[in-house]
């Protein structure tokens, strides 16, 4: 990044603006004030810069995490080029696709329309990390509860089973 | 009436003339040299800094720090002082 002081008044005004500092005309007794403003902000690493681009970029983030998953799940990182029929991945899924068995079909899908976004691989356990939560079909957290539900659900099922007879007809 | 000082009401109560830096409120003898050296050696070239800052406060009391090393309670006296003065007069 070039020196602030090199700049013209119109740049650091745009820059300012970038940074949504809010500010006054860039004139000489303001200047140094705004200088420093900006080099709290870039210190800082404000993202405000170019926000539509990295939205989108962010998007893509996620659908690529999502096809590391899938390496440990399955073998090879190429091969599920057929289940390409999703236009919409849904990295959701990602941490449920093992417990719950009808999402498991979305997996490929998404995978393969991401293989050709990145292939270097890296730790499967990151997707859960970089992968914020993106307002997709069914949030998160009610997966969770759907998943806790069917939990307890087969748990009373299996319990009331056990008292009836002593582990007999179980077997 | 009891938050404002005297200086405050004194300095608003009238058009500020040519009055020197050390009548704003917040400014006394050792901030009132300091802004002096780096030429603002009349309240109204304070006030024009200030409007130049578009009236904003957080601006205005950055820049009073970093100018003449203005404390929190300073910064807001002087800031309040001109403000008013801005309402009443501007």
């Amino acid at each position: 990044m070039s020196s602030l002081s090199s700049k013209s008044a119109q740049e650091i005004s745009a820059l300012l603006d970038e940074y949504g500092i809010k500010h006054g005309p860039v004139v000489d007794s303001t200047r140094s004030l705004y200088e420093k403003k900006l080099k709290e902000a870039m210190s800082k690493g404000k993202k405000a810069k170019q926000s539509p681009d990295k939205t989108y970029y962010r998007e893509e983030e996620e659908e690529v995490t999502y096809v590391y998953r899938t390496p440990v799940r399955s073998d090879g990182a190429g091969d599920r080029q057929s289940y390409s029929s999703y236009s919409r991945p849904k990295p959701e899924y990602r941490g449920r696709d093992y417990a719950e068995e009808p999402y498991m079909y979305d997996t490929p899908s998404t995978y393969s329309r991401n293989s050709t976004l990145k292939s270097t691989p890296m730790k499967s356990g990151q997707d859960t990390a970089t992968a914020p939560q993106s307002s997709r079909l069914i949030p998160l957290w009610v997966q969770f509860v759907f998943f806790l539900a069917v939990a307890v659900f087969l748990y009373i099922v299996f319990s009331s089973m056990e008292t009836n007879e002593s582990l007999k007809g179980l077997e | 009436m009891s938050s404002t000082s005297q200086k405050h009401r004194d300095f608003v109560a009238e058009p500020m003339g040519e009055k020197g830096v050390m009548a704003l409120a917040g400014i006394g003898e050792v901030l009132g040299k300091r802004l002096e050296e780096k030429g603002f050696d009349k309240a109204y070239v304070v006030l024009g800094q200030f409007l130049v800052l578009k009236k904003d406060e957080e601006l205005f009391r950055d820049w009073l720090k970093d100018t003449c090393g203005a404390n929190s309670k300073q910064q807001g006296d002087c800031y309040g002082c001109l403000k008013e003065w801005c309402d009443a007069f501007l």
